[in-house]
C-alpha cells in the first residue's frame, strides 16, 4: 500500500513539473563554477543570476517568471556537453547559454545544433562563429573577442610606445589563448613591432618564474598577454621578481579592477571593452546595490559580463513573447539592439549575419600614482 | 625554437634558482604523501586539497587576527595539523583493516569535499593572503645577478626545515621510533604496546601541515585559487620517483622532477612542464620500479 502510494506520489510530481515549467522561460546555463578558471565565470554567472531575479521582481518578462537551470561543468568539456543534453532534452529549455572555457564550446554547440537551440556566449570569450557572416544559433555578448582585441592592443601599444617595440607574448595552454598570441605575433610583424618570444604556460602551474626567465631573457620592452587572468597577472609579477621593469599589457578581464588597484604598477596596461565601476555610472550603481542586497561573494566590479548577459537575455525573451520556443527566440536574437547603459561604449547590435557586434570599443586603464587612470578612451572598430 | 646554446652565466643561476625553489615546493608537498603511505600504506589522494585548505585558513585566521600576521599565520598552521588529526579520527580510522583501495577511495572522496567546501566558503575568485595579512613580497638579488622572492626564499628554508625536523623525528623520538615500528610492522607494533590509531593520527597531522606550510607559502608568493589541488597531483610523481617510503627519495625525486622541467622550459618547449614530471615518473617505472630510494618489496602495493 505505501509502496502504491509513494508511486502514485512521483508520478504526480513528474506530471506537475513540466506543467510548472510550461509557466515561465526557461533558460539553461553551463558553467565553469569549479575548475582552475572559475574565478573567471563564477561572478558573472553570479552578476546573471542576481540581473533575472531583479527582473523576475519587477513581474518577470511578457507576465512570466525567467527560470536559470544553472549546471557546473568544471570548465571540463564532458561535462558542458552532459549538462546541455541534460538542459535541452530533460529541461527543455528554450536558450542556452556557456559561461566556461572555450575548451568546452565544441560539445555545447554540437549538442545546441542537433536540438536548435540558440546559444548565447555571456563571459567565455567570443568564437569567430558568431562574427559575419554568423553562425545562424550562436550569439555572444562577451566583451573580449579573439583578433579584435590583438588588434586593438598592438594598436594601443604602437601610439603609446616611444620607440621600437620589441614583443614578449604569454598565453595559457588552451587553444583560444594560444591561437589569438599565435595571431598577434602575425599582426605584430605587419606592424613593425619585433616579436620575441611566446611563453605558452600550462595551468595551473605551481611556479611561474621559469617561464618569467625565459620571456624575460629575450629582451622584450613590451610583454603582451592575452589569457585567462590567473595566467596573465602571474607572468607579469614572476616577470617583477626578476626585476623586469619595462611595459606589460594584458586584457581587462573582470578581476582588472581590483588587480590594478593590489599591484599598483604604473607600466601595467589593461584594455578593456567594459567600463571599469571607477566611472561610477547609474549603471554601476544599481549592480553594487543588487550585489550587496544579495549578499554576493563576488566584488560587483566583476559582474559587467553577467549583467549585460541578463540584459540581452531580457530582451530576447521579451521580443520572442509568450509562449517561446527557441526558434522564437533565436528569430528575435537576430535582430536585437542591447542598451547597455554604459557599461560599453555603446549598444549591442545583432543582425542576421552578425551575432557579434557591428561596433567595437576599447578603453585602456593603468594605475597612475594613487588611483586608476584613464590611458585611452573608448576608441570604435567595425565590425565587418 | 629548442635553444641547445649554453645560457649566459646570469640566467644558469637563475635557472638553478628556479630549480630550488619548484624542487622545494614539489618536496614539500611530497613528504606528506610519503609520511602517510610511510605508515600507513595509504596513497592520500587529497593531500593536494588538504594543502590548498590550509592556504585557505590563512584568510580565515588573517581576518581573525588582523594585523597580526604572525598570529594568524601560527593560528592556521595549527588548524591545519588539527585537521589532519580529525581527518584521521573521524574519515581514515574507519577505514583500519579495510582494503588499501577503499582508503585510498576514500581520500578521493574527501579530496572532492574539501574542494566543495573551499568553493562555498570563499568562491572561485583569486585570493591573496599576502594582502590579507598585510605583508609584502620582496625580491633579493642573490650571487651573479639572480634573484629570489621573498617567500619563495622562506619556502625552500621551510622545505630545509621540515626535512631536518623529520630527519630527527624519526629517528630519535619516542613517537618517530613509534612511527617507523607501525609503518614496518602494524600487527607486532600493537602487540607491544603502540598505540596504533595515535600513530596514525598524528601521520595524518604532520602530513596536512607539511602540505600547508607548501599551501601557505606558495600562495603567499604568487595567489591562492582553488586549482591548487592540481599542483599537489603534480608533486606526486617526485614522490613516487624518489620511492614511495623514502623521505631522501622525494627530496631528490623533488630536484628531478623540477630539474627536468626547468631546463626543458627554457631549453626545449614550455608545453613540456605540464608532462615532465610524469616522463620522468614513466622513465623510472621502466628502469627502477621502486624508485631510487624505495623498498623493492614495497613494489607490488604501489
Amino acid at each position: 500500500m505505501l509502496n502504491r502510494i509513494l508511486l502514485g506520489g512521483l508520478a504526480a510530481c513528474a506530471m506537475a513539473l513540466p506543467a510548472a515549467a510550461q509557466d515561465v522561460y526557461l533558460v539553461g546555463v553551463t558553467a565553469a563554477l569549479t575548475g582552475p578558471p572559475s574565478s573567471t565565470y563564477a561572478p558573472a554567472v553570479d552578476a546573471l543570476r542576481l540581473y533575472i531575479d531583479r527582473v523576475n521582481a519587477a513581474g518577470g518578462v511578457n507576465g512570466k517568471q525567467i527560470k536559470l537551470v544553472i549546471e557546473d561543468d568544471g570548465a571540463q568539456p564532458s561535462k558542458a556537453a552532459a549538462n546541455t543534453k541534460k538542459l535541452i532534452t530533460q529541461d527543455n529549455v528554450v536558450l542556452m547559454v556557456n559561461a566556461s572555457l572555450s575548451s568546452t564550446y565544441a560539445p555545447v554547440i554540437a549538442e545546441s545544433k542537433n536540438a536548435n537551440v540558440p546559444l548565447l556566449f555571456a563571459s567565455g570569450v567570443c568564437p569567430q562563429s558568431v562574427y559575419p557572416p554568423a553562425n545562424p544559433l550562436q550569439f555572444c555578448t562577451t566583451g573580449y573577442a579573439s583578433q579584435f582585441d590583438s588588434r586593438a592592443t598592438l594598436d594601443f601599444v604602437k601610439a603609446a610606445a616611444k620607440g621600437p617595440v620589441k614583443m614578449g607574448f604569454s598565453a595559457m595552454a588552451i587553444p583560444l589563448s594560444r591561437g589569438e598570441m599565435d595571431y598577434a605575433m602575425e599582426l605584430s610583424k605587419k606592424m613593425d613591432i619585433e616579436p620575441v618570444d611566446q611563453e605558452v604556460i600550462p595551468p595551473p602551474t605551481a611556479d611561474y618564474t621559469p617561464f618569467a626567465t625565459k620571456l624575460k631573457d629575450a629582451g622584450p620592452n613590451w610583454v603582451y598577454s592575452w589569457a585567462p587572468w590567473v595566467t596573465q597577472v602571474r607572468t607579469l609579477e614572476a616577470l617583477r621578481k626578476l626585476g623586469w621593469q619595462d611595459d606589460y599589457i594584458a586584457w581587462g578581464h573582470l578581476e582588472a579592477e581590483s588587480e590594478l588597484a593590489r599591484l599598483k604598477d604604473g607600466k601595467f596596461y589593461v584594455v578593456n571593452s567594459n567600463a571599469l565601476f571607477q566611472e561610477k555610472e547609474p549603471i554601476h550603481q544599481d549592480i553594487e546595490a543588487a550585489a550587496s542586497k544579495a549578499g554576493s561573494k563576488f566584488p560587483a566590479q566583476t559582474m559587467t559580463e553577467g549583467w549585460i548577459g541578463g540584459m540581452a537575455i531580457e530582451a530576447a525573451l521579451k521580443g520572442a513573447g509568450w509562449p517561446a520556443d527557441p526558434a522564437k527566440v533565436r528569430a528575435e536574437m537576430e535582430n536585437l539592439k542591447i542598451d547597455t547603459k554604459g557599461l560599453r561604449g555603446g549598444p549591442i547590435e545583432w543582425t542576421k549575419d552578425n551575432h557579434f557586434r557591428t561596433r567595437l570599443y576599447y578603453r585602456v586603464y593603468k594605475w597612475d600614482g594613487d588611483k586608476i587612470a584613464r590611458v585611452q578612451d573608448w576608441k570604435v572598430y567595425e565590425v565587418k | 625554437m629548442p635553444r641547445f646554446q649554453l645560457a649566459p652565466r646570469t640566467i644558469r643561476l637563475q635557472l638553478a634558482v628556479n630549480i630550488i625553489v619548484l624542487g622545494s615546493i614539489y618536496a614539500l608537498i611530497a613528504c606528506g604523501y610519503v609520511l602517510i603511505y610511510r605508515v600507513s600504506r595509504v596513497l592520500n589522494l587529497a593531500h593536494g586539497e588538504l594543502m590548498m585548505l590550509g592556504a585557505y585558513l590563512v584568510l580565515a585566521t588573517a581576518s581573525l587576527f588582523n594585523g597580526h600576521p604572525v598570529m594568524a599565520l601560527a593560528a592556521a598552521i595549527l588548524l591545519s595539523l588539527l585537521t589532519g588529526g580529525l581527518v584521521y579520527i573521524f574519515l581514515m580510522r574507519k577505514m583500519t583493516g579495510e582494503m588499501v583501495l577503499a582508503a585510498i577511495l576514500t581520500t578521493v572522496a574527501l579530496g572532492i569535499l574539501i574542494r566543495g567546501v573551499v568553493f562555498l566558503i570563499w568562491s572561485a575568485q583569486q585570493q591573496y593572503p599576502a594582502q590579507a595579512l598585510g605583508v609584502s613580497n620582496p625580491s633579493f638579488v642573490l650571487f651573479g645577478g639572480a634573484r629570489i622572492s621573498f617567500w619563495s626564499a622562506a619556502l625552500v628554508a621551510t622545505t630545509i626545515a621540515v626535512y631536518g625536523a623529520l630527519f630527527i623525528f624519526l629517528r630519535f623520538g619516542r613517537w618517530g621510533t613509534r612511527m617507523r615500528a607501525a609503518g614496518q610492522n602494524p600487527l607486532l607494533a600493537a602487540q607491544r604496546g603502540i598505540n596504533l590509531h595515535g600513530v596514525y593520527a598524528l601521520a595524518w597531522s604532520l602530513s596536512t601541515l607539511t602540505g600547508a606550510f607548501a599551501g601557505i607559502l606558495m600562495a603567499l608568493d604568487s595567489g591562492l585559487t582553488s586549482s591548487m589541488p592540481v599542483i599537489g597531483l603534480k608533486a606526486f610523481p617526485a614522490a613516487l620517483v624518489g620511492g614511495l617510503d623514502s623521505f631522501a627519495g622525494a627530496l631528490v625525486g623533488a630536484l628531478i622532477v623540477a630539474g627536468a622541467e626547468v631546463l626543458l622550459i627554457y631549453y626545449v618547449d614550455p608545453l613540456l612542464s605540464d608532462v615532465v614530471p610524469f616522463l620522468v615518473l614513466i622513465a623510472m617505472l621502466i628502469v627502477r620500479p621502486w624508485g631510487l630510494f624505495g623498498t623493492r618489496e614495497e613494489l607490488d602495493r604501489v
